[in-house]
């Protein structure tokens, strides 16, 4: 550029600078234009158009503003601005369903969304402003939404004691803990109990080389195209609680080497007197009679057969104990005697009771196993075993503690593992890029990985070394809600002090009850003050219900008029002595402070009052719509044929007073009773007596109780 | 005058692109994840096939029936047999919308809160408003209308509509 035109301004550069600030303003119109156009604003505006259309617009906009809306609790670490868009989220006329979103309300719930905000519980980006940003599970955010498939895991953070409200969480906490997951894990809230799996000391004195064999190759066998598992060889729903490693053949063989030698409690063999059976062992009726009297025990309450009928193959018993279809080809019939005799001797914190047994019914129980409950092709596809060599002993003594064995099984000389397997109490609140997806095509976020895991370990990390499980699609998910909801110590002061922690119940009682009750585990299906089973009735309050006369009778008696029911207190065969110690215990001890029997006068009821009581029972309040008396009835409720034989004055009047103030979960309704009703509807139940014991016919509602604590 | 020409086209293709982008779709619309669609469900008594999705309030009112209400108003309990033949009159099943559906939300709530004889109906209801509270009792009816056959129209309800986008 010539000198002397520098500084001249020509036309062609006015037109350069002419278009190019054109082409600034259009960039510079843009910027707001984008900015009206911004998704949240967008939401703004909408919500002002069909909140006019409402009838109730000045409510629903009184609180309207065009900017971010923002829930900011800095104790919580919550900032929420999820009610920029969900701007209905509290009023109450927008609940129907047929509101569109993001404008309903949100449902009912027990906490105050503005107190609380919303990511506490739905996770995803609270900052967010978009609607992807703030939602989206399939870009690997830090925290998708849950979906509200899982949203009880989060309900679960803080509320480490089990709610009526989340079932699925509770299912879910329940299997984590009988699966033994925290022999292996640790675990939020679930601790390790004395025995996980059983103690194999002595295992070679109980069952063959061959069978263990079997039992580690596959405790399950075959899983079939409708997801029932085989166990040796019938097919149930449920599964073993040991569950299925993957074992190469030398490592099989080391394994069962290594146990087949493990006596380190000798076994001594009980001699059955030879007059029982002498006069038993010709008698044809011997296993028939083994048969009643195994069933009269009611072993079946904890342990299950497997019976066809119809064609169809099914496990019928509890599942507190192993299944027994097939135990008199597995165990050794010695052990099985001395076992019986005395299982604490055998097995520490067993929850088998131990039985006052006589060498007759011993004799006969156990020829009825040795004769039905077996099958010969037990052990058809076992290889041939040879006696086993040292160094396979000490490749399966090695492998017994790299496999994790030792986690869950005692054995003498080993040192017992913890932590064999990842930290997951707080698995919950990890990020996806924390987490080992492997080559599975999964979408990488926490819950895909979760479930990928438990279905398929090796599915995302070859050199895993968990066990195959084999779920139910509702079970997979309850675990799945259970393991989202451990997300480890808040991070803040303010949530800390929100854990409503687990409540740690025990029941250690001294004394001659103490050893009664440790004999015939008690605490195996019974609760004591929150200790113990849910298989049967809580006895927390049991000496304020029932007469210490009825008690004496049915712990000497426990036997059922309806055959049929499976799940039953066992014959344990008490001792005058036993049952007279456990029904003074639990007269005197396990009482309810506004139930207390002594302080009621019997007297006090007359037959007037009575003659009432049976006209409210049947005609004002209609009882029998739930209980029986007399044949007639519904079954709804416990049978009151022996009402006046069983519970005391004092429970009748407290129980309908208020039944939850005693059962909190009690479905009895509380009714309105005056004192004068509750006095003369007790005069009436205090006259029934019949021979029939209520508590052992069988009512819907506790049956299905029943049925609940023995799933699983 | 090259580098003034060269800056122009350089300013016009970052204003093209600008544009472009500020024109363009933020963000995809998110795929759909089946997770996402499972909510709580219950099956149809009427027609085993069909699963019926429940909302929260109507999922809690299906965890209280199953725990009260079931024994009664159904012909299979979780515990099998049902107290529901043993009572007369019969009481009606839960998703017996012909019955149930011409009863009012306000009925409905009375009925289980003071029992069957306070509304003129048998004694064999029991009241249940000691025993739940207000709010379970609104999530039972809310689940009786979810599961009701025929379906349960409410009341002069308000079409929708209206639609966000």
């Amino acid at each position: 550029m010539p000198a002397e035109e520098m500084g001249k301004v020509t036309d062609r550069m006015r037109f350069v600078f002419a278009v190019s600030s054109l082409i600034f303003l259009a960039v510079l119109a843009i910027s707001p234009f984008k900015d009206y156009r911004r998704e949240w604003k967008q939401y703004k505006r909408s919500y002002l158009r069909f909140a006019q259309g409402r009838p109730d617009t000045k409510r629903l906009t009184a609180d309207y503003s065009p900017d971010i809306d923002q829930i900011w609790l800095p104790g919580m670490n919550v900032v929420d601005r999820c009610t920029t868009c969900h701007q209905g989220i509290t009023q109450a006329s927008l609940a129907d369903k047929s509101v569109p979103q993001p404008f309903r309300a949100h449902p009912p719930i027990p906490h105050n969304v503005r107190e609380w905000g919303c990511t506490i519980c739905h996770r995803g980006q609270g900052p967010a402003t978009e609607v992807a940003e703030a939602h989206e599970s399939t870009l690997a955010w830090e925290q998708p939404a849950l979906p509200i498939h899982f949203i009880q895991a989060s309900c679960g953070t803080c509320h480490q004691s089990d709610l009526p409200q989340t079932p699925q969480l509770a299912r879910g906490r329940k299997i984590l803990a009988e699966l033994n997951c925290q022999g292996c894990h640790k675990l939020q809230g679930i601790e390790r109990p004395a025995m996980l799996g059983p103690d194999l000391s002595s295992i070679g004195t109980k069952v063959s080389r061959e069978w263990i064999y079997k039992w580690l190759k596959d405790p399950r066998t075959i899983v079939d195209k409708d997801g029932n598992v085989t166990v040796n060889g019938y097919e149930t729903e449920e599964e073993p609680r040991m569950p299925k490693f993957r074992l190469s053949e030398t490592e099989l063989r080391a394994l069962t080497a290594y146990l087949s030698v493990q006596k380190a409690k000798p076994l001594a063999p009980y001699k059955i007197s030879p007059a029982v059976v002498a006069t038993w062992s010709k008698n044809p009726e011997l296993v028939s009679q083994g048969e009643l009297r195994f069933r009269q025990m009611f072993c079946s309450t904890c342990h299950s057969l497997s019976v066809t009928r119809a064609g169809e193959t099914k496990l019928i018993g509890g599942d507190i104990g192993p299944e027994l279809t097939k135990v008199g080809s597995k165990v050794n019939p010695d052990w099985l005697i001395a076992w019986l005799r005395d299982p604490e001797a055998y097995l520490p914190h067993t929850r088998m009771p131990k039985y006052g047994w006589s060498d007759e019914d011993l004799y006969k129980v156990t020829q009825y196993i040795a004769a039905k409950l077996v099958d010969s092709d037990l052990l058809t596809n076992v290889p041939k075993l040879d006696p086993p060599t040292d160094e396979e002993i000490q490749l399966g003594r090695r492998l017994f503690t790299e496999k994790g064995c030792a986690s869950c099984h005692v054995i003498q000389g080993i040192s017992p593992q913890r932590d064999f397997g990842p930290d997951l109490s707080a698995l919950g609140g990890k990020n996806a890029s924390e987490l080992e997806f492997g080559a599975a095509k999964i979408p990488h976020n926490l819950l895909s990985y979760i479930q990928a895991k438990l279905q398929d370990p090796v599915s995302v990390n070859p050199a895993a070394r968990m066990p195959q499980y084999n779920w139910e699609p509702a079970d997979l998910d309850a675990v799945t809600t259970a393991l989202l909801s451990m997300k480890g110590a808040p991070p803040t002061s303010a949530l800390q002090n929100l854990v409503v922690p687990r409540k740690d119940a025990s029941f250690h009682p001294t004394g001659s009850f103490a050893e009664v009750y440790e004999r015939y585990k008690c605490y195996t299906c019974h609760k004591f003050n929150g200790y113990g089973g849910d298989l049967a009735p809580d006895l927390t309050y049991e000496g304020s219900r029932a007469q210490r006369q009825w008690l004496v009778e049915f712990l000497k008696n426990p036997q059922t008029l309806r055959p049929t029911l499976i799940l039953r207190m066992p014959q344990l065969n008490m001792s005058d002595k036993d049952a007279a110690t456990l029904a003074d215990y639990l007269s005197m001890v396990m009482q309810h402070p506004s139930a207390n029997p002594a302080t009621t006068d019997a007297k006090q009821f007359t037959p007037a009052m009575a003659t009432l009581g049976k006209q409210l029972y049947e005609v004002k309040y209609q009882c029998q719509s739930c209980h029986t008396i007399g044949g007639t009835g519904g079954y709804v409720g416990p049978n009151l044929n022996n009402a006046g034989g069983w519970l005391t004055a004092a429970w009748i009047e407290a129980w309908l007073r208020n039944p939850q103030a005693l059962v909190p979960d009690s479905i009895e309704p509380r009714r309105n009773f005056t004192d004068e009703e509750i006095k003369a509807l007790t005069a009436y139940l205090m006259t029934l007596h019949a021979g029939i014991k209520p508590q052992e016919t069988a009512t819907l509602a506790s049956s299905h109780a029943m049925g609940q604590g023995a799933s699983r | 005058m090259k580098t003034l020409r060269l800056s122009g086209v350089v300013v016009f293709g970052i204003v093209v692109l600008c544009g472009l982008s500020g024109c363009g779709k933020h963000a995809e619309a998110a795929k759909a994840d089946p997770l996402l669609a499972a909510y709580d469900s219950e099956p149809d008594w009427t027609d085993s096939t069909k699963i019926i999705p429940l909302g929260y309030q109507q999922a809690q009112g299906k965890r209280v029936f199953y725990q009260y209400c079931v024994w009664c108003h159904a012909d299979a309990t979780p515990a099998g047999p049902s107290n529901r033949s043993n009572l007369t009159p019969v009481p009606p099943l839960l998703n017996d919308g012909a019955t149930l559906n011409a009863e009012s939300d306000e009925f409905m709530q009375n009925i289980v809160t003071l029992g069957g004889s306070a509304m003129g109906k048998s004694a064999m209801m029991p009241p249940y408003g000691r025993t739940l509270t207000a709010e379970e009792i609104r999530s039972v009816i809310a689940f009786t209308r979810a599961i009701a056959q025929p379906p349960y129209q409410p009341p002069g309800r308000p079409g929708s509509q209206y639609s966000a986008k």
